[in-house]
């Protein structure tokens, strides 16, 4: 053997916490058909199909699994699941792997994404969508928030000349702390059952 | 008709026409619309990979609990795919009464409570099938004859709850509200693929590779111009256009416009009710004869 990076780790402590996830029956059910990736709009540019996504679950290589664009690349257009003979609703299956990669700090553009998106949630109840893109940017990093602003800076400007992007944010639910209780309540409620 | 309404977040911004000509639509219709007073976002599909999936239904269930408490005994409709979709299968995890019993445990924090008996129904559900097309066509005044339409339902209001009510692969509501305000619903390729919807804020480029095929497919099957009932489709082939023109070297002109918007139109409501100055590619010309 030429060195430890040759040898692949595989965890069966992460196929165990994958099945006990919301969706974790499902991927006990699927059966490697392998009629999702045929119908997926992004499998060409997946490092994974979601078919390998499931055996690579079984097989417990969480690297593999939890550092693959394939969970953030779904569009969750639920096709695949339409298709799917036994009903696999692979978009949930897929949300609850990048929970479990946000947990474990697997960090890409579409987390932060998700994280600023949820921040808004948590602090107004609702989406600004001008400000969204806006913090997104700031979570990039300047370089590549300038060099965001540099490239979409056609789209942006059209959408804010027809009045699509309102420079303040509409406003929020009428007392977001309220919502933030209801939040943590299910979020406790959530890790009770494990 | 009555109705609990759930705009959802994109009716406040990027889906502002949408917002204005269903209004304006719902009146001419004889829908009276009850907005969800202090609704929350629906979380779509991204607030679960923050929280995880209970927490994001729960998000999601506040505004079937209030829409309970201010109009019981009425549908919910949405204007949004996403939307839909979210609060369509949250309702649908109610009839399980072990999540029912702990979602409004979160819910009380809010002095909220659900029981599970709404309906969530899409927009396009409720104009084909409460309205009716016969009604719609009624209620045209200026009948878009002679325009080609490509309708682009997108994914998820037809493909997250299968067979609600209509069919997943081959959705016919779209077209049938088209030819009911007398323009001319094309086939087209690609119709069928995802436009990549919230992916086109952090992976932009991913989106123009996906837009470019439906906007070249509407292209070459004559279309004047593409309807979508989805505010993520508008977005991104609307705004994307020029961007996926540049990187194919094409140089497609084909507005998009929300179906609210083209049946205002028909409707004889002016340039003004259907929104159309939200729309990037400039729809005047195309629509000379209407607006």
């Amino acid at each position: 053997m030429s060195g430890a990076e040759t040898v692949r780790k595989y965890d069966p402590e992460f196929t165990k916490k994958v099945y006990q996830m919301d969706n974790g029956k499902w991927v006990k059910m699927c059966m490697q058909c392998g009629i999702c990736p045929t119908t997926c709009t992004l499998r060409g540019i997946m490092d994974h199909s979601p078919r390998q996504i499931i055996q690579l679950i079984r097989a417990g290589d969480k690297e593999q699994v939890l550092q693959s664009n394939t969970i953030w690349m779904c569009t969750s257009c639920y096709t695949c699941s339409c298709r799917c003979p036994r009903g696999v609703p692979m978009m949930d299956i897929m949300h609850d792997l990048r929970h479990l990669a946000e947990e474990e700090g697997y960090i890409t553009n579409q987390s932060h994404m998700a994280q600023v998106y949820y921040n808004d949630v948590a602090k107004r109840g609702r989406i600004w969508e001008g400000g969204l893109t806006l913090k997104y940017s700031l979570k990039l990093g300047v370089g590549n928030a300038l060099k965001l602003a540099r490239e979409m800076q056609d789209v942006g400007m059209e959408m804010f000349k027809h009045k699509r992007l309102p420079i303040f944010p509409p406003k929020g639910v009428k007392n977001p702390a309220k919502l933030r209780a209801v939040l943590q309540k299910a979020a406790a409620l959530a890790k009770e059952e494990g | 008709m009555k109705y609990n309404y759930y705009p959802g977040c994109a009716s406040e911004g990027t889906a502002l026409a949408n917002y204005h000509a269903f209004l304006a639509v719902a009146e001419k219709l004889g829908i009276e619309l009850h907005e969800i007073e202090d609704w929350n976002c629906c979380g779509a599909t991204v607030t679960s990979s923050v929280v995880g999936e209970f927490p994001a239904q729960v998000l999601a269930a506040r505004n079937l609990a209030l829409a309970q408490r201010q109009l019981d005994g009425h549908d919910i409709v949405t204007t949004c795919s996403s939307c839909y979709a979210i609060l369509g299968l949250t309702n649908k995890k109610f009839a399980d009464e072990e999540f029912k019993k702990k979602a409004n445990e979160a819910l009380k924090e809010d002095e909220l409570e659900y029981n599970g008996n709404l309906n969530v129904r899409f927009l396009l559900d409720v104009l084909v099938n409460d309205v009716g097309v016969e009604k719609i066509k009624a209620a045209v005044e200026k009948p878009l004859n002679g325009l080609k339409v490509a309708g682009y339902v997108g994914c998820q209001s037809v493909k997250a709850l299968r067979g609600h009510y209509d069919d997943p692969e081959y959705p016919q509501s779209l077209d049938k509200i088209i030819s009911a305000l007398g323009a001319e619903p094309v086939e087209f390729e690609n119709s069928n693929k995802c436009c990549t919807g919230a992916l086109a804020l952090s992976a932009p480029d991913i989106t123009i590779s996906a837009v470019h095929p439906i906007i070249d497919g509407a292209a070459k099957a004559g279309a004047d111009i593409i309807v979508t009932p989805c505010p993520l489709c508008q977005m991104n082939l609307d705004a994307y256009q020029q961007k996926a023109n540049k990187q194919f070297q094409t140089s497609h002109n084909l507005p998009v416009l929300f179906i609210t918007q083209l049946m205002a139109l028909g409707f004889g409501l002016g340039r003004k009710e259907a929104g159309l100055d939200y729309c990037i590619v400039a729809p005047y010309q195309k629509l000379s004869n209407w607006a």
